[in-house]
This record gives structure tokens, C-alpha cells and sequence, in this order.
């Protein structure tokens, strides 16, 4: 593969022909397992640049190491995570609030959030968290052996379950999911048309929200002050985009690798059948092994780090499916040991950034394997059918079909 | 046992409390509330587990006063803070 150009300051022997978008194991395919291919990289260097490493295409520094990555996550003075992401896909320039604000801007709102996604108010879903579960399971059951995970119950379930938490109804939950999927994953052109339908929509929601307030998060959102003011109509979009992306598939993804793994590894669902207690542990594990996301932050000054001469602008990639694999943090970390302790896994980030859905992400995962388990028999991927997966900014499983027949 | 308690490095991952509810408790955003933790011998267990399942290395096992005990459970110095 010939490899992009990259800038004069990086000396060519840190260029790495690697890349989360285009490295072996990474694309679109049958049978993937592309958290294995990620972690070859644990082999080279702790730190190096790679040309071609971003949704669209950008250069980043690769930090490889658990610990490593932690100082770049903690040191918000050095490495900033203000990026436009989504802002920028439109040629606009608003953060996504609280990801794309640094500290002690990002406190400030991030102390507004907290409680609405605190683990208490979490305890409080969780009896519709099940029902809803189990109405899925069930009806899938009464009918059938076989079904696909992803659209049968993953999505349903915790798309569900994000949008009573926001309180929307679920009436568009398709049209929902289908954005979310064309941002993530979808060529520029359709990037751009999902963005533009996800903020004409939350600005729709933020409007009918301050005419007739209910109790939801986007009421609270638009009628809470911060230093004694309302929030702007920017923030309230801000924090409304982000809110709705970063709920949207993240959930489903986890459940859908996790059943995959237990699909292929009999004895581990052996192991959680007979001992649900063991679930809890369980998914901080498969979290640790399956993680999703890349983390990236941008160089706010020059500074040498770890020998690499990072300068002002500069892109640096932490991703959580690299860190988690780290030998240094995790014994055997290519062996996932359902019983694993210590696990300090940062699949939800690290540092001031900790996912906000963390705790609701948590229990929707463990409840769904809860009533997975409980309710469907001994299940393995239907003979002839092979879940596709791929790698990218967000690492992902499209299809998965069980048989239990 | 006691666990000091580094609160100006908790990012409200609440692990802790995952782990240990009777031991770590929480504010109303999720954060751990400041001081250290005094642990009954029966928690121990459970406290030591929940300190070093906490990512951010917030939670250290005062290791002057059980150093012999977190050595001989874990098979490490002290496990909780690195
Ligand atoms: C398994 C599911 C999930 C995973 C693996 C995950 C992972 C992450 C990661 C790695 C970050 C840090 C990003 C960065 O610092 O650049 C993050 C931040 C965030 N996540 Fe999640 N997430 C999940 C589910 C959710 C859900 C369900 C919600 C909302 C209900 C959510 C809301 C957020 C928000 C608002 C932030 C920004 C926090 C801040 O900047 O202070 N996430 N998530
Ligand atoms: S595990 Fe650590 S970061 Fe999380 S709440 Fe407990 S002390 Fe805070």
C-alpha cells in the first residue's frame, strides 16, 4: 500500500503502514475479528505516526500503551479534544458539549449532567430496562430458533431504552438508527445529510421543548442555567447532538459482539448460564476485549512525548481497543478470561472525558445478557451465516444470526 | 484496612461502588464523596477489589498499616495505586 504523505516534522522511521480504516482486518468482512488484528500492534513501537488514520483520512500519532495514553487523556492543557467533529462535517465550527469542551469549561457542564446520568438515577430504569428485554426475547422465542441479534434485539432494545431515557418516542427509531449508522459509517455524502437531519432535529426538539416543557433530559437541557444564564441555542444543540449520537449504536455493538463471543465459546456460556453472577464481571471483560472507540485529542503546543516530536495541531489517536490490549496493563490481554480482576479496562475513556452514558451503557448490557441467557437455549452461529464485522473510529458487528434449534 | 482517597482524581466511574456499595459511597452526580474510608475487616475483601478496579487510580489501600495482608491476598505490594 503506498502511504500518504505525511508532515516534515515526523521522522520517517515512526511512519507505520497502519491504520484503523485500512489495515488488514479492519474493512468490511465475514468472520472478522478486528480487535485481534488491532492488537498486533503491541509487537512495534509505544509510540508512531500513521498517515491515514481518521474518518477523513487525517495523519494521527498512535499511542499504543495504556499508560501512555493515560497522561494524553489527563493533561487536557497539552492535548485539547476540541475537534468540530460533527460541526465541521457541516462547515460550521460548535463543540459537541461536553466532548469538544476542554476543561474548566468541560466541568462546568459536565457537573449539569452528571446527576441526570448518575448510577441512581440508572437504579431507577432498571425495571423498564428488563421489560423491555424480555418482551423482546419472548417474542422472538415464541416463534422461532434463529434470529438475527442486531436487528431483532440488539437495536431494538437499547435504541429503546436511550430514547425513553430522552424522552422520545420510539415511533422513528429506524429512521433513528439509520442516521446514526450513515454518520458513522457512511461515505462524506451521506455524513453530511445525517448530520444535517440530526441537528434540524434536535433544534426542532429544543424548540418544542421550551413551549411545552415535560420532564425529560431535553426540558432540562433548555430550561437550566449555567453561571446564571440559560444555555445558548448553540450549547443546547451542542449537547443535544452529542447526547444522541454517542447513545445511539454504541450499546447495541456491545451486546452484539458480546453474544457473538459467547456464540463461539460454548464453555463461557456454559459459565454464565449456570452462574448469572458471573455476568456482571463478565461484561467488564468483554468491554475490556471487544472496545469500540477510538479516543483522539489535538496538539494544543509542541512537546516531545515519548520520543516523538508532536507539534501544535497535531492529531493523536488513543483508542480504547488498542490500550485494552496492552501486556504491560493485562496479563494474557489476547485471552479473554470472563473472570478477570483488576480490570481496568477503559473501553468508557479515561480522565475528565469518562463517557457520560457509562453507568446506563453498563446495566442495558448486563440486563440484555441477563434475559439472553435465561430465556434462549443453547445458541451458535447458524451454519452457514457469518457475522460481519469492521474497523474504522468506531469498531462494529452488522449482522449476527443465532440458531438454537 | 483504610483506602485514602485521591478525590481530586475520581471521574465518576463509580466501580468502586459497583463493587463495594456498603464501602464507597457516591455523590449525586456519581463521584466519590472526599475523606478516607475507614473498611471493617469483613470488607475487606471487596473494598480491596473495588480500589483496584477504579481506572483512575483514585483509590489507594493504605498499605502502612495492612501492608502483610494486601501481600498476602493479592501477592503484590500494594495493588491499589500505581
Ligand atoms: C458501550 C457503550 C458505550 C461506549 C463504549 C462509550 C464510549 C465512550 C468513550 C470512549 C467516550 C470518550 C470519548 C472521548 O473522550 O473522546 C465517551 C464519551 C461520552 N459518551 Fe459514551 N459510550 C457508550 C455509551 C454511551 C451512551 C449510552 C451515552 C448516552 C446516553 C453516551 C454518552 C457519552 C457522552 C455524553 C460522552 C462525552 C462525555 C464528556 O466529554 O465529558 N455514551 N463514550
Ligand atoms: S472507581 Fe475511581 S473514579 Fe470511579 S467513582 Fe470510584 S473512585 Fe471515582
Amino acid at each position: 500500500m503506498a502511504l500518504k504523505p505525511v508532515p516534515d516534522h515526523v521522522p520517517p522511521e515512526m511512519v507505520r503502514d497502519f491504520s484503523l480504516f485500512t489495515s488488514p482486518g479492519m474493512q468490511r468482512m465475514p468472520n472478522g475479528d478486528p480487535h485481534a488484528a488491532v492488537a498486533r500492534v503491541h509487537g512495534g513501537p509505544p509510540i508512531f505516526y500513521s498517515p491515514d488514520n481518521t474518518r477523513d483520512s487525517r495523519g494521527t500519532w498512535v499511542i499504543t500503551r495504556a499508560k501512555d495514553q493515560r497522561r494524553v487523556l489527563q493533561d487536557s492543557e497539552s492535548f485539547s479534544s476540541h475537534r468540530s467533529i460533527f460541526a465541521s462535517a457541516l462547515g460550521e465550527n460548535w463543540p459537541m458539549i461536553p466532548l469538544e469542551l476542554d476543561p474548566p469549561a468541560h466541568g462546568v457542564f459536565r457537573s449539569l449532567l452528571n446527576p441526570l446520568f448518575s448510577p441512581k438515577r440508572v437504579m431507577a430504569l432498571e425495571p423498564a430496562i428488563r421489560q423491555r428485554a424480555m418482551a423482546l426475547i419472548d417474542r422472538i422465542c415464541a416463534s422461532r430458533t434463529s434470529c438475527d441479534v442486531m436487528s431483532d434485539f440488539a437495536f431494538p432494545f437499547a435504541v429503546n431504552i436511550f430514547l425513553r431515557f430522552l424522552g422520545l418516542s420510539d415511533e422513528r427509531l429506524d429512521t433513528y438508527v439509520g442516521w446514526g449508522k450513515d454518520l458513522l459509517h457512511g461515505d462524506s455524502v451521506k455524513r453530511t445529510a445525517a448530520a444535517l437531519a440530526i441537528v434540524a432535529f434536535i433544534d426542532e426538539l429544543a424548540a418544542m421543548r421550551r413551549k411545552e416543557p415535560t420532564d425529560d433530559v431535553m426540558t432540562f437541557v433548555v430550561e437550566t442555567e449555567v453561571d446564571g444564564r440559560r444555555l445558548t441555542d448553540e450549547e443546547v444543540r451542542g449537547i443535544g447532538v452529542l447526547v444522541f449520537v454517542a447513545g445511539l449504536d454504541t450499546v447495541a455493538t456491545a451486546i452484539g459482539f458480546d453474544l457473538a463471543h459467547l456464540a463461539r465459546n460454548p464453555n463461557d456460556q456454559a459459565l454464565l448460564r449456570g452462574e448469572p453472577d458471573r455476568i456482571v464481571p463478565a461484561v467488564e471483560e468483554l468491554l475490556r476485549a471487544y472496545s469500540t472507540v477510538q479516543i483522539i485529542r489535538v496538539a494544543r503546543k509542541n512537546i516531545d512525548f515519548e520520543g516523538a516530536p508532536i507539534r501544535k495541531g497535531d492529531y493523536i489517536s488513543c483508542a480504547t481497543m488498542i490500550a485494552n490490549r496492552d501486556p504491560a496493563e493485562f496479563e494474557c490481554p489476547n485471552t479473554i478470561d470472563l473472570a478477570r480482576e483488576d480490570n481496568r479496562h477503559t473501553a468508557f475513556a479515561y480522565g475528565p472525558h469518562r463517557c457520560l452514558g457509562s453507568h446506563l451503557a453498563r446495566r442495558e448490557i448486563v440486563i440484555g445478557l441477563e434475559e439472553w441467557l435465561s430465556r434462549i437455549p443453547d445458541f451458535r452461529i447458524k451454519e452457514g451465516t457469518a457475522p460481519i464485522t469492521f474497523g474504522g473510529h468506531v469498531f462494529g458487528i452488522e449482522n449476527l444470526i443465532l440458531d438454537w434449534s | 484496612m483504610r483506602i485514602i482517597v485521591h478525590k481530586d482524581k475520581c471521574q465518576g466511574h463509580a466501580r468502586c461502588w459497583a463493587l463495594a456499595p456498603d464501602v464507597f459511597k457516591l455523590d449525586d452526580e456519581g463521584y466519590i464523596l472526599p475523606g478516607d474510608v475507614e473498611v471493617a475487616e469483613r470488607d475487606e475483601l471487596l473494598a480491596s477489589r473495588g480500589a483496584r478496579s477504579c481506572p483512575e487510580r483514585a483509590l489507594e489501600i493504605d498499605c502502612t498499616a495492612d501492608a502483610l495482608l494486601a501481600r498476602l491476598l493479592f501477592n503484590q505490594a500494594c495493588g491499589g495505586f500505581k
